[in-house]
């Protein structure tokens, strides 16, 4: 059990909308910040998400130790480990938490799963649900729980809509009706274009932009 | 002690533990299966795995996690935590394999979290869940569970009962996930395992923990092949 809850972030979406890349791509500019991750990757049939995420972030890039990056199996159930039955996801959270207090921010990565996927409150304090592209640009306007109802909606793989034809513009307009004030991203994980927006919102919204643990002195 | 005894309400309170909804995570073990699954053993057809899980019955479930239930209820009714923490301490130990002892813990200590939550205030509930915390105990399932159901007003064997039933249903749950059995053959099977819980429960629930004990070294060698595996879908 866990003295002091660290932050956490869940993000969600469609298998192969890019989910992995985003957290390789936001957790190296809250690395600059000062801000330590760990993160938690549900896979739905391997390790691979996690094994590319230790290898990439931990290993290579030596942004965090290789054991804050810790892979998860659902039973092939992900929308029930992020949902209605958290209870495995809390578990290997709250280890975390006891083991590496000096974390910032701990990221869980949701399995890829359908448009109906939200995350339980009681495991995380902000929702990242991401679509990409190439399922066209009517995604934003098919609504579902993730995309209406999730702190921040990110809309990735821009550089491909000319190739699959889906209008941006219209994705766009869409994602503005169905989101109302709530904000959404268009960007492209691969070059990392709009990236920096959505960790400004995690730094805003879920951290509060207080200093990083690290950079306080005592 | 349990100060919330309500007759009337055992039945309600059993079928709210026992379902597959009430969340401990037990969905996503497959005590072993998957690895069976990928092997050159493969379950062939829903009798086989009838044998299986009667194996595990008998020679693990029952005479190890359903006799320290058993055990726990004692120290329960006796308002020992010291002997609980022995029970637990010593079921822990006999979990061979890392993952399951994990799995174990995770769903033993998230079962006391929700009862807690629903059913605040329980004395033991409270002591067990401090000597999680100090590090003392491990919270595994069935020491878990019994505190949970015993705090529900679930009787001893009730909830022996209740132990070997959700075993079952997440292990048939994951053969049916993994396309070995179809829906109406899950049904079947837990239909026809059933006189083999209530065998099990009567036979190991009253026993001392002096009596503990487990033989099933071929399930061990599947276990461990499943923790080995690089890909997978289930946690054990």
């Amino acid at each position: 059990m866990s003295s002091k809850r660290i932050p956490r972030v869940g993000i969600g979406g469609p298998v192969g909308s890019g989910k992995t890349m985003l957290i390789e791509q936001v957790v190296p500019l809250l690395y600059l910040k000062g801000y330590k991750v760990g993160i938690i990757s549900n896979d739905v049939v391997s390790r691979e998400d996690a094994d590319r995420m230790r290898r990439n972030l931990a290993t290579e890039k030596g942004l965090m130790a290789e054991d804050l990056v810790i892979g998860l199996a659902t039973g092939g159930c992900p929308h029930t480990a992020v949902r209605e039955d958290p209870s495995m996801n809390i578990s290997v959270v709250e280890e975390m938490e006891s083991k590496h207090d000096y974390l910032d921010l701990i990221i869980i990565e949701s399995g890829g799963d359908n448009i109906t996927t939200t995350f339980s409150p009681a495991l995380a304090d902000y929702f990242i649900y991401i679509i990409d592209v190439s399922g066209g640009d009517k995604y934003p306007r098919k609504r579902g729980l993730g995309i209406e109802t999730c702190d921040l909606l990110v809309i990735n793989k821009i550089d491909i809509a000319p190739s699959v034809g889906a209008d941006l513009t219209v994705m766009d307009r869409d994602a503005k009706t169905v989101r109302g004030n709530k904000p959404y991203v268009f960007v492209n994980s691969r070059t990392g274009q709009g990236v920096n927006e959505v960790a400004e919102n995690i730094i805003r919204d879920v951290l509060f932009e207080e200093t990083p643990k690290a950079l306080v002195k005592h | 002690m349990n100060t919330n005894y309500d007759p009337q309400a055992e039945e309600i309170n059993i079928l709210q533990l026992s379902d597959s909804f009430f969340p401990t995570g037990m969905y996503t073990t497959s005590s072993g299966l998957e690895a069976l699954f990928y092997s050159e053993n493969k379950i062939k057809n829903p009798d086989e795995l009838r044998t299986l899980i009667t194996v595990y019955l008998e020679h693990q479930i029952g005479p190890a996690d359903c006799t320290a239930l058993g055990v726990s209820y004692g120290c329960i009714e006796m308002a020992d935590i010291n002997e609980l923490i022995k029970v637990d301490r010593t079921i822990y130990s006999m979990k061979l394999i890392e993952e399951v002892r994990n799995a174990s813990v995770r769903s033993g200590t998230q079962l006391l979290r929700c009862v807690n939550y629903f059913l605040p205030g329980n004395e033991f509930i409270t002591k067990f869940q401090e000597a999680i915390k100090e590090n003392k105990a491990s919270g595994v399932y069935p020491v878990a569970l019994a505190v949970a159901s015993q705090s529900l007003g679930i009787s001893k064997y009730n909830s022996g009962i209740t132990l070997l039933y959700t075993f079952i249903v997440s292990i048939i749950g994951a053969a049916l996930r993994l396309g070995m059995i179809q829906h109406l053959d899950g049904q079947k099977l837990i239909h026809e395992l059933k006189p083999s819980i209530l065998a099990t429960v009567a036979k190991n629930i009253n026993r001392p923990l002096s009596s503990i004990w487990q033989f099933t070294p071929g399930i061990d060698i599947f276990q461990i092949a499943h923790e080995l595996m690089p890909s997978k879908m289930f946690i054990t």
